[in-house]
Protein backbone atom coordinates (compact mmCIF):
# COMPACT_ATOMS: atom_id res chain seq x y z
CA UNK A 1 0.00 0.00 0.00
CA UNK A 2 1.43 3.36 -1.04
CA UNK A 3 2.72 5.49 1.80
CA UNK A 4 2.23 9.14 0.91
CA UNK A 5 4.81 11.03 2.90
CA UNK A 6 4.77 14.82 2.75
CA UNK A 7 7.16 16.17 0.11
CA UNK A 8 9.64 17.60 2.60
CA UNK A 9 9.83 14.30 4.47
CA UNK A 10 10.45 12.31 1.29
CA UNK A 11 13.23 14.69 0.37
CA UNK A 12 14.84 14.59 3.82
CA UNK A 13 14.73 10.80 3.78
CA UNK A 14 16.11 10.45 0.29
CA UNK A 15 18.92 12.92 0.90
CA UNK A 16 19.93 11.11 4.07
CA UNK A 17 20.15 7.88 2.10
CA UNK A 18 21.99 9.39 -0.87
CA UNK A 19 24.76 11.06 1.16
CA UNK A 20 25.31 8.15 3.60
CA UNK A 21 28.93 6.93 3.35
CA UNK A 22 28.10 3.23 3.81
CA UNK A 23 26.30 0.78 1.57
CA UNK A 24 22.82 1.64 0.36
CA UNK A 25 21.26 -0.86 2.73
CA UNK A 26 23.14 0.67 5.65
CA UNK A 27 21.96 4.06 4.40
CA UNK A 28 18.32 2.95 4.25
CA UNK A 29 18.59 1.46 7.74
CA UNK A 30 20.22 4.64 9.02
CA UNK A 31 17.40 6.80 7.63
CA UNK A 32 14.81 4.66 9.40
CA UNK A 33 13.50 7.51 11.53
CA UNK A 34 11.83 9.01 8.47
CA UNK A 35 11.00 5.74 6.77
CA UNK A 36 11.32 2.28 8.35
CA UNK A 37 13.25 0.01 5.95
CA UNK A 38 10.41 -2.51 6.01
CA UNK A 39 8.14 0.07 4.39
CA UNK A 40 10.57 1.07 1.61
CA UNK A 41 8.47 -0.66 -1.05
CA UNK A 42 5.47 1.43 0.05
CA UNK A 43 7.38 4.55 -1.01
CA UNK A 44 9.67 3.45 -3.85
CA UNK A 45 8.32 1.11 -6.52
CA UNK A 46 10.39 -1.74 -7.92
CA UNK A 47 11.10 -1.83 -11.63
CA UNK A 48 11.05 -4.91 -13.88
CA UNK A 49 14.70 -5.49 -13.05
CA UNK A 50 15.54 -3.61 -9.86
CA UNK A 51 14.29 -3.74 -6.28
CA UNK A 52 13.47 -0.44 -4.53
CA UNK A 53 16.78 -0.40 -2.63
CA UNK A 54 18.70 -0.99 -5.87
CA UNK A 55 16.93 1.90 -7.55
CA UNK A 56 17.70 4.29 -4.70
CA UNK A 57 21.20 2.82 -4.73
CA UNK A 58 21.85 4.32 -8.18
CA UNK A 59 21.63 7.83 -6.70
CA UNK A 60 23.53 6.73 -3.61
CA UNK A 61 26.34 5.29 -5.69
CA UNK A 62 26.72 8.39 -7.83
CA UNK A 63 26.96 10.87 -4.96
CA UNK A 64 30.50 10.17 -3.79
CA UNK A 65 31.72 9.69 -7.36
CA UNK A 66 30.45 13.16 -8.20
CA UNK A 67 32.09 14.69 -5.13
CA UNK A 68 35.35 12.92 -5.91
CA UNK A 69 35.28 14.09 -9.50
CA UNK A 70 34.73 17.70 -8.42
CA UNK A 71 37.53 17.62 -5.87
CA UNK A 72 40.07 15.88 -8.08
CA UNK A 73 39.64 18.72 -10.56
CA UNK A 74 40.79 21.18 -7.90
CA UNK A 75 43.27 18.92 -6.12
CA UNK A 76 45.04 16.83 -8.80
CA UNK A 77 48.34 16.90 -6.90
CA UNK A 78 46.81 15.73 -3.64
CA UNK A 79 44.97 12.96 -5.45
CA UNK A 80 48.18 11.90 -7.15
CA UNK A 81 50.06 11.87 -3.86
CA UNK A 82 47.39 9.94 -1.96
CA UNK A 83 46.65 7.59 -4.89
CA UNK A 84 43.02 7.06 -5.97
CA UNK A 85 41.98 4.91 -3.01
CA UNK A 86 43.47 7.24 -0.42
CA UNK A 87 41.95 10.27 -2.09
CA UNK A 88 38.55 8.55 -2.27
CA UNK A 89 38.65 7.90 1.49
CA UNK A 90 39.63 11.50 2.12
CA UNK A 91 36.74 12.75 -0.04
CA UNK A 92 34.26 10.47 1.71
CA UNK A 93 35.31 11.77 5.13
CA UNK A 94 35.57 15.36 3.95
CA UNK A 95 32.09 15.68 2.44
CA UNK A 96 30.71 14.11 5.61
CA UNK A 97 32.14 17.07 7.54
CA UNK A 98 31.91 19.76 4.86
CA UNK A 99 29.03 18.91 2.51
CA UNK A 100 28.28 21.28 -0.34
CA UNK A 101 26.02 24.12 0.69
CA UNK A 102 26.43 26.06 -2.51
CA UNK A 103 24.83 26.00 -5.94
CA UNK A 104 28.29 25.46 -7.39
CA UNK A 105 30.74 22.59 -6.95
CA UNK A 106 33.59 25.00 -7.62
CA UNK A 107 33.79 25.90 -3.94
CA UNK A 108 33.30 22.38 -2.57
CA UNK A 109 37.00 22.08 -1.71
CA UNK A 110 37.38 25.37 0.16
CA UNK A 111 37.75 23.64 3.54
CA UNK A 112 39.88 20.73 2.40
CA UNK A 113 43.22 22.15 3.64
CA UNK A 114 41.88 22.62 7.17
CA UNK A 115 40.21 19.20 7.03
CA UNK A 116 43.49 17.55 6.04
CA UNK A 117 44.98 18.70 9.37
CA UNK A 118 42.52 16.48 11.22
CA UNK A 119 41.63 13.81 8.65
CA UNK A 120 41.77 10.33 10.17
CA UNK A 121 44.55 7.99 9.10
CA UNK A 122 46.41 10.39 6.83
CA UNK A 123 50.15 9.87 6.36
CA UNK A 124 52.48 12.79 5.60
CA UNK A 125 49.84 15.12 6.97
CA UNK A 126 52.03 18.25 6.86
CA UNK A 127 52.94 17.68 3.24
CA UNK A 128 49.30 17.03 2.31
CA UNK A 129 48.22 20.16 4.13
CA UNK A 130 50.69 22.35 2.25
CA UNK A 131 49.86 20.70 -1.06
CA UNK A 132 46.15 21.32 -0.45
CA UNK A 133 46.83 24.94 0.50
CA UNK A 134 48.75 25.48 -2.70
CA UNK A 135 46.09 23.86 -4.89
CA UNK A 136 43.32 25.84 -3.19
CA UNK A 137 45.27 29.06 -3.78
CA UNK A 138 45.59 28.13 -7.45
CA UNK A 139 41.85 27.60 -7.85
CA UNK A 140 41.08 30.86 -6.04
CA UNK A 141 43.49 32.77 -8.25
CA UNK A 142 42.00 31.11 -11.34
CA UNK A 143 38.56 32.54 -10.56
CA UNK A 144 39.56 36.01 -9.38
CA UNK A 145 38.88 39.11 -11.44
CA UNK A 146 41.35 40.01 -14.16
CA UNK A 147 42.79 43.45 -13.48
CA UNK A 148 45.23 45.44 -15.61
CA UNK A 149 48.61 45.61 -13.88
CA UNK A 150 50.25 48.83 -12.79
CA UNK A 151 51.77 50.45 -15.84
CA UNK A 152 55.39 51.50 -16.20
CA UNK A 153 54.15 55.03 -16.85
CA UNK A 154 52.30 55.14 -13.54
CA UNK A 155 55.42 53.95 -11.72
CA UNK A 156 57.64 56.45 -13.55
CA UNK A 157 55.25 59.27 -12.67
CA UNK A 158 55.88 58.89 -8.92
CA UNK A 159 58.36 61.55 -7.72
CA UNK A 160 61.28 59.79 -5.99
CA UNK A 161 60.69 61.68 -2.74
CA UNK A 162 57.08 60.43 -2.59
CA UNK A 163 57.71 56.70 -2.80
CA UNK A 164 57.87 56.22 0.94
CA UNK A 165 54.26 57.49 1.27
CA UNK A 166 52.89 55.17 -1.40
CA UNK A 167 50.80 52.07 -0.82
CA UNK A 168 50.69 49.43 -3.56
CA UNK A 169 47.34 47.86 -4.36
CA UNK A 170 47.75 44.15 -5.21
CA UNK A 171 45.76 42.45 -7.94
CA UNK A 172 42.88 40.29 -6.69
CA UNK A 173 44.51 37.22 -8.22
CA UNK A 174 47.47 37.09 -5.83
CA UNK A 175 48.04 34.71 -2.93
CA UNK A 176 51.17 34.45 -0.77
CA UNK A 177 52.04 31.19 0.94
CA UNK A 178 54.58 30.30 3.59
CA UNK A 179 55.07 26.55 3.29
CA UNK A 180 56.93 23.90 5.26
CA UNK A 181 57.27 21.53 2.34
CA UNK A 182 58.40 22.11 -1.28
CA UNK A 183 54.98 21.34 -2.71
CA UNK A 184 55.36 23.67 -5.69
CA UNK A 185 58.17 21.43 -6.90
CA UNK A 186 55.83 18.46 -6.42
CA UNK A 187 53.20 20.09 -8.63
CA UNK A 188 55.88 20.80 -11.24
CA UNK A 189 57.00 17.18 -11.15
CA UNK A 190 53.52 16.04 -12.14
CA UNK A 191 54.10 17.47 -15.61
CA UNK A 192 55.43 14.98 -18.11
CA UNK A 193 55.20 11.24 -18.08
CA UNK A 194 57.98 10.39 -15.65
CA UNK A 195 56.16 11.63 -12.53
CA UNK A 196 59.37 11.41 -10.52
CA UNK A 197 58.75 12.99 -7.19
CA UNK A 198 61.11 13.80 -4.38
CA UNK A 199 60.23 12.35 -1.00
CA UNK A 200 58.06 14.72 1.06
CA UNK A 201 60.84 16.07 3.28
CA UNK A 202 60.59 19.24 5.33
CA UNK A 203 62.00 22.28 3.61
CA UNK A 204 60.61 25.76 4.16
CA UNK A 205 59.42 27.52 1.03
CA UNK A 206 57.72 30.81 0.21
CA UNK A 207 55.56 31.29 -2.79
CA UNK A 208 53.52 33.84 -4.71
CA UNK A 209 50.60 32.40 -6.67
CA UNK A 210 49.19 34.90 -9.14
CA UNK A 211 47.54 35.18 -12.51
CA UNK A 212 48.75 37.10 -15.51
CA UNK A 213 46.87 37.18 -18.81
CA UNK A 214 44.51 34.50 -17.45
CA UNK A 215 47.38 32.08 -16.68
CA UNK A 216 47.98 30.95 -13.09
CA UNK A 217 51.66 31.25 -12.23
CA UNK A 218 53.86 30.50 -9.25
CA UNK A 219 56.95 32.41 -8.16
CA UNK A 220 59.37 31.06 -5.54
CA UNK A 221 60.39 33.71 -3.04
CA UNK A 222 63.09 34.02 -0.41
CA UNK A 223 61.91 34.54 3.16
CA UNK A 224 62.79 38.28 3.17
CA UNK A 225 61.12 38.78 -0.20
CA UNK A 226 58.02 36.99 1.06
CA UNK A 227 57.88 39.18 4.17
CA UNK A 228 58.23 42.38 2.17
CA UNK A 229 55.69 41.31 -0.44
CA UNK A 230 53.26 40.33 2.32
CA UNK A 231 53.62 43.76 3.91
CA UNK A 232 53.06 45.51 0.61
CA UNK A 233 50.08 43.34 -0.30
CA UNK A 234 48.57 44.08 3.12
CA UNK A 235 48.67 47.81 2.30
CA UNK A 236 51.63 48.89 4.41
CA UNK A 237 53.31 52.14 3.34
CA UNK A 238 56.20 51.38 1.04
CA UNK A 239 58.64 53.30 3.25
CA UNK A 240 57.61 51.38 6.35
CA UNK A 241 57.70 48.05 4.55
CA UNK A 242 61.19 48.67 3.16
CA UNK A 243 62.45 49.81 6.56
CA UNK A 244 61.05 46.67 8.14
CA UNK A 245 62.67 44.55 5.43
CA UNK A 246 66.01 46.25 5.99
CA UNK A 247 65.82 45.59 9.70
CA UNK A 248 65.02 41.95 9.09
CA UNK A 249 67.94 41.56 6.73
CA UNK A 250 70.49 43.60 8.64
CA UNK A 251 73.23 44.16 5.99
CA UNK A 252 73.79 47.17 3.66
CA UNK A 253 74.51 47.49 -0.07
CA UNK A 254 73.35 44.05 -1.15
CA UNK A 255 70.02 44.66 0.57
CA UNK A 256 69.26 47.71 -1.53
CA UNK A 257 70.11 45.86 -4.74
CA UNK A 258 67.89 43.00 -3.73
CA UNK A 259 64.99 45.24 -2.92
CA UNK A 260 65.26 46.89 -6.31
CA UNK A 261 65.43 43.54 -8.08
CA UNK A 262 62.44 42.12 -6.23
CA UNK A 263 60.39 45.23 -6.84
CA UNK A 264 61.15 45.15 -10.56
CA UNK A 265 60.28 41.45 -10.77
CA UNK A 266 56.96 41.89 -8.99
CA UNK A 267 56.03 44.82 -11.18
CA UNK A 268 56.97 42.87 -14.32
CA UNK A 269 54.86 39.97 -13.07
CA UNK A 270 51.86 42.27 -12.78
CA UNK A 271 51.26 41.64 -9.06
CA UNK A 272 50.10 45.18 -8.41
CA UNK A 273 47.30 47.10 -10.01
CA UNK A 274 47.50 50.55 -8.46
CA UNK A 275 49.14 53.10 -6.23
CA UNK A 276 47.49 54.82 -3.33
CA UNK A 277 48.51 57.88 -1.37
CA UNK A 278 49.40 60.18 -4.28
CA UNK A 279 47.69 63.10 -5.98
CA UNK A 280 44.90 62.02 -8.37
CA UNK A 281 47.03 62.77 -11.43
CA UNK A 282 49.49 60.00 -10.57
CA UNK A 283 47.12 57.66 -8.77
CA UNK A 284 46.15 55.73 -11.86
CA UNK A 285 45.98 52.09 -12.75
CA UNK B 1 6.29 28.50 -32.99
CA UNK B 2 6.01 28.04 -29.24
CA UNK B 3 3.55 30.12 -27.24
CA UNK B 4 6.37 32.27 -25.86
CA UNK B 5 7.56 33.20 -29.38
CA UNK B 6 11.08 32.16 -28.45
CA UNK B 7 13.08 31.63 -31.66
CA UNK B 8 14.27 28.40 -33.22
CA UNK B 9 18.00 29.02 -32.82
CA UNK B 10 18.90 26.02 -34.96
CA UNK B 11 21.32 23.32 -33.83
CA UNK B 12 23.68 24.06 -30.97
CA UNK B 13 26.11 22.44 -28.59
CA UNK B 14 27.12 23.01 -24.98
CA UNK B 15 29.97 25.40 -24.26
CA UNK B 16 32.61 23.24 -22.57
CA UNK B 17 36.05 24.16 -21.22
CA UNK B 18 37.90 21.65 -23.40
CA UNK B 19 36.62 23.43 -26.50
CA UNK B 20 37.36 27.02 -25.46
CA UNK B 21 40.52 27.28 -27.56
CA UNK B 22 38.92 25.75 -30.64
CA UNK B 23 35.85 27.97 -30.46
CA UNK B 24 37.81 31.19 -30.03
CA UNK B 25 40.40 30.43 -32.70
CA UNK B 26 38.25 28.68 -35.33
CA UNK B 27 34.89 30.33 -34.78
CA UNK B 28 33.00 27.18 -35.83
CA UNK B 29 29.72 27.51 -37.72
CA UNK B 30 27.53 26.48 -34.80
CA UNK B 31 24.09 28.04 -34.62
CA UNK B 32 24.14 28.66 -30.86
CA UNK B 33 25.64 27.60 -27.53
CA UNK B 34 24.04 26.40 -24.34
CA UNK B 35 25.90 27.56 -21.24
CA UNK B 36 25.85 25.81 -17.85
CA UNK B 37 24.87 28.74 -15.65
CA UNK B 38 26.60 27.66 -12.44
CA UNK B 39 29.98 27.33 -14.16
CA UNK B 40 30.04 31.06 -14.85
CA UNK B 41 28.12 32.67 -12.00
CA UNK B 42 31.03 33.04 -9.60
CA UNK B 43 34.15 33.15 -11.72
CA UNK B 44 35.64 36.43 -12.83
CA UNK B 45 38.57 34.75 -14.56
CA UNK B 46 39.15 33.18 -17.96
CA UNK B 47 35.85 31.24 -18.18
CA UNK B 48 33.90 34.49 -17.95
CA UNK B 49 36.19 36.18 -20.46
CA UNK B 50 35.63 33.29 -22.89
CA UNK B 51 31.89 33.42 -22.31
CA UNK B 52 31.86 37.13 -23.13
CA UNK B 53 33.68 36.44 -26.40
CA UNK B 54 31.30 33.63 -27.30
CA UNK B 55 28.23 35.67 -26.40
CA UNK B 56 29.44 38.42 -28.73
CA UNK B 57 29.39 36.01 -31.66
CA UNK B 58 26.74 33.40 -30.96
CA UNK B 59 23.23 33.24 -29.51
CA UNK B 60 23.20 31.87 -25.96
CA UNK B 61 20.72 30.00 -23.77
CA UNK B 62 21.44 29.40 -20.08
CA UNK B 63 20.91 25.95 -18.59
CA UNK B 64 21.16 25.33 -14.87
CA UNK B 65 21.42 22.37 -12.52
CA UNK B 66 21.01 23.90 -9.06
CA UNK B 67 17.74 25.83 -8.97
CA UNK B 68 16.06 22.96 -7.12
CA UNK B 69 12.66 24.06 -8.34
CA UNK B 70 10.98 21.10 -6.67
CA UNK B 71 12.92 21.41 -3.43
CA UNK B 72 11.32 22.23 -0.10
CA UNK B 73 14.04 24.62 1.07
CA UNK B 74 13.31 28.30 0.36
CA UNK B 75 14.34 29.52 -3.06
CA UNK B 76 17.94 30.76 -3.10
CA UNK B 77 17.45 34.47 -3.86
CA UNK B 78 21.17 35.14 -4.20
CA UNK B 79 21.45 32.36 -6.77
CA UNK B 80 18.52 33.80 -8.72
CA UNK B 81 19.99 37.31 -8.57
CA UNK B 82 23.26 36.04 -10.06
CA UNK B 83 21.41 33.96 -12.63
CA UNK B 84 19.44 36.98 -13.76
CA UNK B 85 22.64 39.03 -14.03
CA UNK B 86 24.32 36.33 -16.10
CA UNK B 87 21.31 36.12 -18.41
CA UNK B 88 21.50 39.88 -18.95
CA UNK B 89 25.26 39.77 -19.50
CA UNK B 90 25.03 37.06 -22.15
CA UNK B 91 21.72 38.32 -23.62
CA UNK B 92 20.45 34.78 -23.15
CA UNK B 93 17.36 33.87 -25.14
CA UNK B 94 15.99 31.81 -22.26
CA UNK B 95 16.92 30.30 -18.91
CA UNK B 96 16.25 26.65 -18.20
CA UNK B 97 16.67 24.18 -15.37
CA UNK B 98 15.30 20.76 -14.45
CA UNK B 99 12.10 19.45 -12.92
CA UNK B 100 13.81 18.05 -9.84
CA UNK B 101 15.21 18.93 -6.44
CA UNK B 102 18.91 19.03 -5.59
CA UNK B 103 19.05 19.08 -1.80
CA UNK B 104 17.32 20.09 1.42
CA UNK B 105 18.30 21.45 4.83
CA UNK B 106 20.82 23.79 3.22
CA UNK B 107 22.73 21.05 1.43
CA UNK B 108 23.25 20.49 -2.25
CA UNK B 109 23.95 16.93 -3.36
CA UNK B 110 24.46 18.15 -6.95
CA UNK B 111 22.17 15.58 -8.47
CA UNK B 112 18.86 15.92 -10.26
CA UNK B 113 16.77 14.07 -7.72
CA UNK B 114 13.33 12.76 -8.67
CA UNK B 115 10.00 14.24 -7.64
CA UNK B 116 6.92 12.30 -6.59
CA UNK B 117 4.21 13.32 -9.03
CA UNK B 118 1.53 14.21 -6.53
CA UNK B 119 -0.98 17.05 -6.22
CA UNK B 120 1.07 18.44 -3.33
CA UNK B 121 4.27 18.43 -5.40
CA UNK B 122 2.45 20.04 -8.32
CA UNK B 123 1.06 22.91 -6.22
CA UNK B 124 4.43 23.40 -4.54
CA UNK B 125 6.43 23.40 -7.78
CA UNK B 126 3.98 25.61 -9.67
CA UNK B 127 4.16 28.27 -6.97
CA UNK B 128 7.96 28.24 -7.10
CA UNK B 129 8.00 28.41 -10.90
CA UNK B 130 5.77 31.47 -10.75
CA UNK B 131 8.10 33.10 -8.22
CA UNK B 132 11.21 32.35 -10.26
CA UNK B 133 9.64 33.63 -13.48
CA UNK B 134 8.73 36.85 -11.70
CA UNK B 135 12.24 37.30 -10.34
CA UNK B 136 13.90 36.50 -13.66
CA UNK B 137 11.30 38.56 -15.53
CA UNK B 138 10.95 35.85 -18.13
CA UNK B 139 9.19 32.49 -18.34
CA UNK B 140 11.24 29.73 -16.78
CA UNK B 141 11.93 26.75 -19.05
CA UNK B 142 12.00 23.34 -17.36
CA UNK B 143 13.56 20.12 -18.61
CA UNK B 144 12.04 16.70 -18.07
CA UNK B 145 14.56 14.72 -16.01
CA UNK B 146 15.83 11.20 -16.46
CA UNK B 147 15.13 9.18 -13.33
CA UNK B 148 15.85 5.85 -11.70
CA UNK B 149 13.22 5.90 -8.95
CA UNK B 150 9.42 5.96 -9.11
CA UNK B 151 7.43 6.88 -6.05
CA UNK B 152 4.44 4.78 -5.07
CA UNK B 153 2.60 7.94 -4.07
CA UNK B 154 2.69 9.42 -7.58
CA UNK B 155 -0.85 9.98 -8.78
CA UNK B 156 -0.05 10.97 -12.37
CA UNK B 157 2.62 10.19 -14.97
CA UNK B 158 5.46 12.61 -15.54
CA UNK B 159 4.06 13.95 -18.81
CA UNK B 160 0.77 14.85 -17.12
CA UNK B 161 2.66 16.55 -14.27
CA UNK B 162 4.63 18.61 -16.80
CA UNK B 163 1.50 19.46 -18.77
CA UNK B 164 -0.37 20.66 -15.69
CA UNK B 165 2.70 22.48 -14.41
CA UNK B 166 2.88 24.34 -17.72
CA UNK B 167 -0.76 25.31 -17.45
CA UNK B 168 -0.60 26.38 -13.81
CA UNK B 169 2.73 28.22 -13.90
CA UNK B 170 3.00 29.09 -17.61
CA UNK B 171 6.50 27.73 -18.00
CA UNK B 172 8.24 26.54 -21.14
CA UNK B 173 9.53 23.02 -21.68
CA UNK B 174 12.96 21.81 -22.63
CA UNK B 175 12.12 18.37 -23.95
CA UNK B 176 15.04 15.97 -23.56
CA UNK B 177 14.14 13.06 -25.80
CA UNK B 178 17.01 10.98 -24.44
CA UNK B 179 15.65 11.47 -20.91
CA UNK B 180 12.23 10.30 -22.13
CA UNK B 181 13.87 7.19 -23.55
CA UNK B 182 15.98 6.56 -20.43
CA UNK B 183 13.04 6.92 -18.06
CA UNK B 184 10.78 4.84 -20.30
CA UNK B 185 13.30 1.99 -20.08
CA UNK B 186 13.78 2.42 -16.32
CA UNK B 187 10.08 2.72 -15.50
CA UNK B 188 8.52 0.67 -18.26
CA UNK B 189 6.27 3.15 -20.07
CA UNK B 190 5.83 3.81 -23.79
CA UNK B 191 8.06 6.78 -24.74
CA UNK B 192 5.84 7.55 -27.73
CA UNK B 193 2.90 8.13 -25.39
CA UNK B 194 5.08 10.58 -23.42
CA UNK B 195 6.12 12.45 -26.58
CA UNK B 196 2.55 12.56 -27.92
CA UNK B 197 1.20 13.88 -24.61
CA UNK B 198 3.53 16.84 -24.16
CA UNK B 199 1.94 20.21 -24.99
CA UNK B 200 3.73 21.04 -28.22
CA UNK B 201 3.27 24.80 -27.89
CA UNK B 202 5.33 24.91 -24.71
CA UNK B 203 8.42 23.20 -26.13
CA UNK B 204 11.10 25.85 -26.69
CA UNK B 205 14.15 23.59 -26.83
CA UNK B 206 15.21 19.99 -27.37
CA UNK B 207 18.06 18.01 -25.88
CA UNK B 208 19.42 14.95 -27.65
CA UNK B 209 22.15 12.85 -26.00
CA UNK B 210 23.74 9.47 -25.60
CA UNK B 211 23.31 7.18 -22.62
CA UNK B 212 24.79 4.05 -21.05
CA UNK B 213 22.72 0.88 -21.00
CA UNK B 214 23.65 -1.13 -17.90
CA UNK B 215 21.29 -3.98 -18.72
CA UNK B 216 19.07 -3.59 -15.68
CA UNK B 217 18.71 0.15 -16.19
CA UNK B 218 19.93 3.00 -18.37
CA UNK B 219 22.12 5.80 -17.07
CA UNK B 220 21.76 9.25 -18.56
CA UNK B 221 25.51 9.60 -19.02
CA UNK B 222 25.77 12.07 -21.94
CA UNK B 223 28.85 10.16 -22.95
CA UNK B 224 28.17 8.79 -26.39
CA UNK B 225 26.33 9.03 -29.68
CA UNK B 226 22.55 8.93 -29.48
CA UNK B 227 20.91 5.62 -30.36
CA UNK B 228 18.48 5.35 -33.28
CA UNK B 229 15.46 5.06 -30.97
CA UNK B 230 16.26 8.43 -29.43
CA UNK B 231 16.59 10.06 -32.84
CA UNK B 232 13.23 8.57 -33.83
CA UNK B 233 11.62 10.06 -30.73
CA UNK B 234 13.15 13.38 -31.74
CA UNK B 235 11.67 13.07 -35.24
CA UNK B 236 8.27 12.14 -33.81
CA UNK B 237 8.28 15.15 -31.50
CA UNK B 238 9.45 17.59 -34.19
CA UNK B 239 6.45 16.63 -36.27
CA UNK B 240 4.27 17.92 -33.43
CA UNK B 241 6.25 21.00 -32.44
CA UNK B 242 7.78 22.08 -35.71
CA UNK B 243 11.43 23.00 -35.62
CA UNK B 244 12.63 24.05 -32.19
CA UNK B 245 16.12 25.00 -31.00
CA UNK B 246 18.01 21.73 -30.61
CA UNK B 247 21.11 20.94 -28.59
CA UNK B 248 23.31 17.87 -28.50
CA UNK B 249 24.61 17.13 -24.99
CA UNK B 250 27.97 15.45 -24.46
CA UNK B 251 29.42 15.85 -20.98
CA UNK B 252 31.63 12.84 -20.29
CA UNK B 253 34.56 11.68 -22.41
CA UNK B 254 33.94 14.79 -24.47
CA UNK B 255 35.26 14.31 -28.01
CA UNK B 256 36.92 16.86 -30.29
CA UNK B 257 34.67 19.72 -31.21
CA UNK B 258 34.22 18.52 -34.79
CA UNK B 259 32.95 15.12 -33.62
CA UNK B 260 30.50 16.74 -31.22
CA UNK B 261 29.30 19.20 -33.83
CA UNK B 262 28.86 16.46 -36.42
CA UNK B 263 26.71 14.50 -33.97
CA UNK B 264 24.63 17.59 -33.33
CA UNK B 265 24.17 18.21 -37.04
CA UNK B 266 22.55 14.78 -37.42
CA UNK B 267 19.51 16.51 -35.95
CA UNK B 268 18.97 18.21 -39.29
CA UNK B 269 17.88 14.95 -40.86
CA UNK B 270 15.22 14.42 -38.19
CA UNK B 271 13.79 17.89 -37.79
CA UNK B 272 10.45 18.67 -39.34
CA UNK B 273 11.05 18.59 -43.08
CA UNK B 274 7.99 20.76 -43.70
CA UNK B 275 8.97 23.54 -41.33
CA UNK B 276 10.84 26.67 -42.26
CA UNK B 277 14.58 27.04 -41.78
CA UNK B 278 15.63 28.35 -38.39
CA UNK B 279 15.64 32.05 -37.81
CA UNK B 280 19.25 33.15 -37.98
CA UNK B 281 19.90 35.08 -34.83
CA UNK B 282 23.30 36.72 -34.76
CA UNK B 283 23.43 37.18 -31.00
CA UNK B 284 21.32 37.23 -27.89
CA UNK B 285 18.02 39.01 -27.45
Amino acid sequence: MALELPLDRIQRWMQEVVVHPGTVDEAIASAGADLPPARLADVVLPSRTLAPNERVGIYHGMYLLRMEEALETDYPGLRHFLRPDGFRRLVRDYVGSFPSRSYTLNRLGDHLPEFVLAAPGLRHRGFCHDLARLELAMTEVFDEAETPPLSAEAVAAVPPERWAEVRLRPIAALRLLALRYPVSAYVDSMDGKAHRHARPRRKDAWLAVFRRDYRVQRLELSRPAYDLLSDLAAGRLLGEAVTAAARRRGSGAARETQLYRWFRQWMASGMFMGLEGLEPSTNRL
Amino acid sequence: MNRFKLPDLGIGVGLRTVHFGHILSRRPAVDWFEVLSENFMDTRGRPLWVLDQVAERYPIALHGVSMSIGGTDPLDREYLRKLKALAARTRAHWVSDHLCWTGVAGRNVHDLLPMPYTEEALRHTAERVRQVSEILERPLVLENPSSYVEFAASSMPEWEFLTRLGEEADCGLLLDVNNVYVSSFNHGFDPRLYIDSIPAGRVVQYHVAGHTNKGTHILDSHSDHAVAEVWELFRRSCRRTGNVATLYEWDEDIPDFEVLHAEALKARAYRDETAAEPVRVARGA
